[in-house]
């Protein structure tokens, strides 16, 4: 591999946005025909040298060389002249929901100068399959809405259109991050194949289960600075320590078990929470944190959605300490105690031009405020001093707004906010999504100790990142339950087979 | 370079503004008379007053357009109540606001529930009400003697009480209607920055949906908005029914581009980059500040038009290209 000449170089990369150091001397080979996975912690500065690459912030220290020459993009479009195509973290920023498949496919046809000033839809659709071949997208079909297909789907799509510029480098950031592992395999095909066309790609990610399993080298940015380039083989605990330097195991936790007729502080009865699904019957006791993993589409967020009052279940019953309870809307299921940090961060949870402060009290208002509604300002702050202690979150202040903040510690603001307060049933929908593994870690850590009273249910489709918290997992496929394990009994391919069946077999299961 | 950048987005607009009104006064001493600084607050209370209504709904990412209109047909019912049905001055005032908050009602109603976009929505309303307001008077101003359908001549009059909230002043010097100014924008500054549902206004026009997500009663609180813009609203034109003392049809032109503008040029004081209180009177008092002083010094009145653009646009762009990397 070394015999060859790398394709894109970065040479002693720097970066600063007013007193802060964003990177500092960092540099990297991209070779083709490599994939070369880029790790970091949060803030680390992975985002900052992949904007700098595809050529979002012109000005920066340093060279950026491709084919041995150095040049410099002024912005995405140069960069994309010059070879660089990027895919970004959040797959709606990369294909638009109005128009059709074949119009995304063709979108960089439709603004070129040279293009032809009226739409052939013939054309259009011509050039769309030339593309689409690439990434073998043969089952989509061309006149579909973009906005009506599957997250994986979308990806792809962003992913063909990259494609289509014939990159020297092809950068991907977090592409797994809002799909199931299933539908990562069939992404992992497809990247592996291209690189034995001999693309050369770089491909950022937080799971370091797959940066394991697809990288060539790994490259590690630690702080702003260059932390090293790791050979195959590695272990995923090595790229954990050349990031992060040591980390403690998540404080040993022995899972509580229910005494013999013992109320379960949540428990599902007969639930049936769409008139497509199943009954869901589910016990979770006092203090425990029950896992359900599943693919997209398997029932985990339309479970979320019923207990959270978003919408109202066909039937069946959900208990609480025994006590039925129906929350019709948001506002009676946090009165009931029952929470939720949904999916989907940026779109759902946070108010992005919000302070940390004003982001943390929004689920309880009138507890920070008195006479007339006026807002308690010193009240509000202690509280959320309090919790940013608690939780970790790296920040300035509490007036800093939540969108300076990283993916991992935005995160651990939106689950702090249902943290302030003791609650009978938090439910975490991904929670982990483009959160790195230290604010992970902290997260687990602190939800594991502070889930006495309550009950805690993790939904996330990757396997790996329910079992470091979980002392139960629950797999659903196709709006069932197919099956739980204890932590202690744990049997992974029994878990991901329940998670991949299909419905075919589970009918025959039961 | 960071540190001017950073200055000059929050203090740039006040510096200007402190800058005009010490040029002016120069330039003309009677520019800083108490009288004449008087008169540019009255003439910037009527538009301020909606402009605060329209920064209610703007926060909770909105846009009421009818508040122009809605003034108008409030003046218009205040004649109606007290020269036609002759009503007492707070009977009068009590069904303006009602009619007020009726309006802002419908519009919420019409956007959270029928779904129709805030704009549309509101352009909407602001036709009907525009045309809702001539058919009382069959299209005809509303004065003391006016000849009603029947034949007969309408007796009734403005009541003095009525006519001391637009025309009446205290210690014969500030007037009445800049004094209403200011207590509502104190209170809708209260409302918007120091209270429980001004918070949830602003985290609706941050993130809808998030806001939702922690139990924010989003419907409600929209309508809330264009209740409380209503509200106001008609209140404004319960002030100008009572400083021209007659059921004008044309008395609401141009209310509605001078609010708007006034809370968009409020964007940019002190660097705010969203709604706020303290910037839309500001900007209202800007506006009402330059043109006062352009006409001291003979600017043609129909350059007006002209420089409360210049101004909006300015300071939009001013706004959102410097403050782009915060």
């Amino acid at each position: 591999m070394t015999s060859r000449n790398p394709s894109v170089q970065v040479r002693s990369i720097g970066k600063s946005f007013g007193a802060t150091r964003a990177l500092d001397d960092v540099s990297f080979d991209f070779f083709p025909g490599e994939i070369f996975g880029l790790v970091g912690a949060n803030g680390a500065g992975k985002s900052t040298l992949i904007k700098i690459i595809c050529g979002y912030y012109p000005d920066y220290e340093g060279d950026v060389l491709i084919d041995g020459k150095a040049v410099r993009c002024s912005s995405p479009h140069d960069a994309l002249n010059f070879g660089i195509a990027t895919v970004h973290q959040i797959i709606n920023q990369g294909v638009i929901q109005d128009m059709t498949v074949a119009e995304n496919l063709a979108l960089a046809d439709l603004l070129s100068k040279s293009g032809s000033l009226f739409c052939n839809k013939n054309k259009i659709t011509a050039k769309a399959k030339a593309i689409s071949e690439r990434m073998d997208l043969h089952h989509l079909d061309m006149n579909q809405m973009v906005g009506e297909l599957s997250q994986c789907d979308r990806q792809m799509i962003a992913i063909a259109r990259a494609l289509a510029s014939d990159p020297r480098l092809l950068i991907l950031d977090e592409p797994t991050s809002s799909i199931s592992e299933r539908e990562a395999d069939v992404l992992f095909d497809k990247l592996n194949k291209l690189r034995d066309d001999g693309v050369s790609i770089l491909y950022v990610s937080h799971r370091l289960h797959e940066i394991e399993r697809l990288a060539d080298r790994v490259g590690v940015i630690r702080d702003g600075a260059h932390g090293g380039v790791l050979e195959k083989p590695f272990l995923v605990k090595e790229i954990v320590t050349a990031m992060v330097g040591e980390m403690g195991d998540i404080a040993g936790r022995v899972p509580p078990t229910p005494k013999p007729n013992e109320v379960p502080k949540i428990e599902l009865r007969d639930l049936v929470v769409d008139v497509a699904s199943a009954p869901l019957n589910l016990k979770i006791y006092t203090g425990e944190i029950v896992g359900i993993t599943g693919l997209i589409g398997a029932g985990k967020t339309e479970l979320a959605n019923v207990l959270f009052g978003l919408t109202m279940p066909v039937s069946g019953e959900i208990l609480i300490d025994g006590t039925a309870v129906c929350p019709r809307s948001v506002r009676q299921a946090i009165d009931a105690g029952i929470f939720m940090v949904p999916e989907d961060r940026a779109n759902k949870a946070i108010i992005p031009d919000f302070s940390i402060r004003k982001n943390i009290t929004m689920p309880f208002l009138s507890h920070f405020s008195g006479f007339l509604g006026l807002m308690r300002n010193r009240l509000e702050a202690h509280e959320t001093n309090r919790m940013i202690d608690a939780i970790g979150v790296k920040c300035e202040s509490e007036l800093s707004f939540i969108n300076e903040l990283s993916g991992g510690n935005q995160q651990k603001v939106v689950v702090a906010r249902w943290l302030m307060t003791a609650f009978n049933l938090l439910i975490l929908d991904e929670p982990y999504q483009g959160v790195d593994i230290r604010s992970r870690h902290d997260i687990n850590t602190y939800i594991r100790t502070h889930c006495k009273d309550g009950a805690l249910l993790v939904m996330a489709a990757d396997l790996d990142e329910v079992l470091e918290v979980a002392d139960r997992i629950v797999v659903m496929n196709n709006t069932m339950i197919v099956g739980e394990q204890r932590i202690s009994e744990i049997d992974r391919s029994t878990l991901l087979h329940w998670t991949a069946q299909s419905s075919d077999e589970i009918r025959e299961m039961r | 370079m960071q540190k001017i950048t950073s200055i000059s987005i929050k203090y740039g607009f006040l510096i200007v503004m402190v800058a005009s009104f010490i040029s002016f006064g120069l330039a003309e001493p009677a520019f800083w008379s108490w009288s004449n600084l008087f008169s540019i607050l009255l003439g910037v209370t009527i538009y301020a007053i909606l402009a605060l209504g329209v920064t209610i709904t703007l926060s909770a990412d909105g846009l009421d357009l009818s508040v122009g209109s809605t003034a108008a047909m409030s003046v218009m019912m205040a004649s109606y109540s007290m020269v036609v049905l002759e009503l007492s001055g707070i009977a009068a005032v009590a069904v303006c606001l009602v009619i007020g908050g009726l309006i802002g009602l419908f519009n919420g109603l019409l956007i959270v529930k029928v779904k129709v976009p805030d704009l549309l929505a509101t352009l909407g309303t602001m036709f009907l009400i525009q045309g809702l307001q001539l058919i009382p008077s069959g299209g005809r101003s509303i004065g003391t003697g006016m000849m009603l359908p029947d034949g007969e001549e309408a007796m009734g009059q403005f009541t003095e009480g009525f006519l001391f909230l637009g025309q009446g002043r205290l210690f014969g010097l500030i007037p009445i209607p800049v004094i209403f100014m200011l207590v509502l924008a104190v209170i809708v500054y209260i409302i918007l920055d120091r209270m429980r549902w001004g918070r949830v206004f602003y985290a609706i026009g941050g993130n809808a949906e998030a806001a939702r997500l922690v139990g924010a009663a989003v419907d409600r609180y929209r309508i809330m908005a264009y209740v409380l813009s209503g509200l106001i609203a008609s209140f404004g034109g319960v002030l100008l029914a009572a400083r021209i003392g007659r059921g004008d049809v044309s008395s609401g032109s141009g209310l509605l581009l001078d609010a708007v503008g006034a809370a968009l040029i409020g964007y940019a004081v002190l660097g705010a980059r969203r709604p706020n209180v303290f910037g839309t009177i500001i900007g209202a008092i800007f506006v009402g500040m330059l043109l006062n002083g352009l006409t001291m010094l003979n600017l043609p009145y129909f350059w007006q038009d002209f420089i409360k653009g210049t101004v909006l646009v300015s300071a939009l762009a001013f706004t959102f290209s410097l403050a782009k990397e915060r």
